[in-house]
């Protein structure tokens, strides 16, 4: 009956409207959920396409990146033969098409297709990161790591190469020039707690009783920034009750980091409570 | 050697989720151990029961603060549940290296500190698949400060029909999208690190 009928078409399109909403948050987070986004998006590119409009272009390229994740090839390059089709001769489907390369372990063949984007544009800041991700793919740390500084002589404002540099730099347990990294992310943005408290971490990693009262301070910054943080809540008892227990420490400052660890578990405690009855409701 | 341990099946799915979880980023966590009641004269002939595993983090592992944290909570739980943090897991970022790093080492000695017939053990993830034929781990033990490699077959199982059987199921299932680390836990207090729901799955499969 047409009533019927009615009803399906209506739940076909909240499912549709659900499944392209769900797209563009990951899109809009950077999730790397790529096994629900090949998921999604296939169904969407294979069931819905007609009613994506402009929107499926950008969906192609979310699906080919997460395709290359998860090794569907065939998926990778339909989504690609697609996007070559609408966007002849563009840099920025170039460098899909050299991910492509990478996720095959092609790094040469990726490599040369960057340097073709470098030549007709040797500002492209997505080609020379791609190069550096090869070298970090292929284990050249030491490499990526000098590339990624060079870069950043350059695009000096680039946060995400800069982030990047300072987990490259941790990797290495060079903690001093990954806190420089961090002391550039946290000076260009003051208010992101979670700058503070990767920075708080590296600087308890280096030790000392310097790097200590720092990262407690760097701790207790984050937690002000945001009070549900619990990495940087975690970091104040730890960092305070390792000064408070140092013999280099005299009495006052002892008393004022047993104070600071007091109030941290007891913060604790309670965000364990709040949580438990969370999970009861 | 003096020493060897068997691996539960339900710690081997777990090991095994946290790695395929997180296909991008090196993983570790912590095995743990029924605590023996006594030491006995002969005690290196009984093997070391890998009863559970507790997966800590994934992404950077070579910051300390989360770490000690996480070993300091992990021991409490242990503590009340007569267990023992009896070994060290680590898958690296890059599936073509295998080989034990520093934090690998660093943080093997330190639970070999507490427990002197500690395992530390790398994931080989290039011989990983959905189909789980092989076990693909390397076990190293700690021997006059170095680590030395042992090798692991289907001997170093309780029931290695059964861990295959369980891990594989558990994979195609997709259980690793709920499987909950450290990490997560840290993110969201309510987030179960003992993962109740995945062991309920292998009990279900045993």
């Amino acid at each position: 009956t047409p009533v019927q009928t009615d009803w399906r078409v209506n739940v076909l399109i909240i499912v549709f409207t659900e499944m392209r909403d769900k797209l563009r948050k990951w899109r809009e987070d950077n999730h790397r959920n790529s096994e629900q986004i090949v998921d999604v998006g296939e169904e969407l590119i294979n069931e819905h396409a007609s009613k994506l409009g402009d929107d499926i272009w950008i969906i192609y390229e979310q699906v080919m990146i997460a395709a290359l994740d998860c090794s569907r090839d065939d998926l990778a390059w339909t989504c690609l033969q697609e996007l070559k089709r609408q966007f002849p001769g563009s840099q920025r489907v170039k460098r899909l098409a050299g991910m492509r390369l990478e996720a095959l372990e092609k790094y040469e063949d990726a490599s040369k297709q960057y340097d073709s984007i470098l030549q007709d544009d040797p500002t492209n800041t997505a080609a020379r990161k791609r190069k550096i991700s090869i070298l970090k793919a292929q284990g050249k740390s030491a490499e990526a790591i000098r590339e990624l500084n060079e870069y950043l002589e350059q695009f000096v404002g680039d946060q995400e190469a800069w982030h990047e540099l300072s987990e490259l730099y941790i990797n290495e347990h060079d903690y001093g020039k990954a806190a420089f990294c961090l002391e550039e992310l946290m000076m260009t943005n003051p208010h992101n707690h979670l700058y503070c408290e990767q920075y708080a971490e590296v600087k308890y990693t280096q030790g000392g009783l310097e790097n200590l009262e720092l990262s407690r301070k760097y701790f207790a910054q984050a937690l002000k920034l945001n009070n549900r943080n619990m990495r940087a809540l975690f970091g104040l008892y730890m960092s305070a009750s390792h000064i408070a227990a140092s013999p280099k420490v005299n009495a006052t400052v002892k008393k004022a980091n047993v104070k600071y660890a007091t109030w941290a578990t007891n913060q604790i405690n309670r965000a364990y409570q709040v949580s438990y009855a969370r999970c009861l409701l | 050697l003096s020493y060897f341990c068997l691996f539960h099946s339900g710690a081997y799915c777990k090991m095994l989720l946290h790695a395929a979880k997180y296909p991008h980023c090196a993983v570790n966590g912590l095995l743990v151990a029924e605590k023996q009641k006594e030491k006995k004269k002969d005690s290196h002939s009984t093997p070391i029961l890998c009863v559970d595993c507790i997966p800590l983090f994934h992404g950077t592992l070579a910051l300390a603060p989360m770490l000690e944290v996480a070993l300091t909570l992990i021991d409490t739980w242990c503590k009340e549940n007569k267990y023992v943090i009896a070994g060290y897991y680590q898958a690296n970022e890059r599936t073509k290296d295998f080989r034990p790093n520093q934090v690998a080492e660093k943080v093997g000695a330190r639970i070999a500190e507490n427990f002197s017939e500690a395992a530390m053990i790398m994931v080989d993830s290039t011989r990983f698949t959905m189909g789980c034929y092989e076990p693909i781990l390397a076990i190293y033990d700690h021997h006059e400060n170095k680590w030395k490699c042992r090798d692991c077959n289907v001997d170093s199982f309780e029931d290695w029909c059964e861990a295959q059987k369980i891990t594989s199921a558990l994979l195609e299932g997709r259980s690793y999208e709920s499987l909950i680390d450290f990490d997560n836990h840290l993110d969201d207090l309510r987030n179960d690190w003992t993962n109740p729901e995945i062991n309920k799955s292998v009990l279900h499969l045993c």
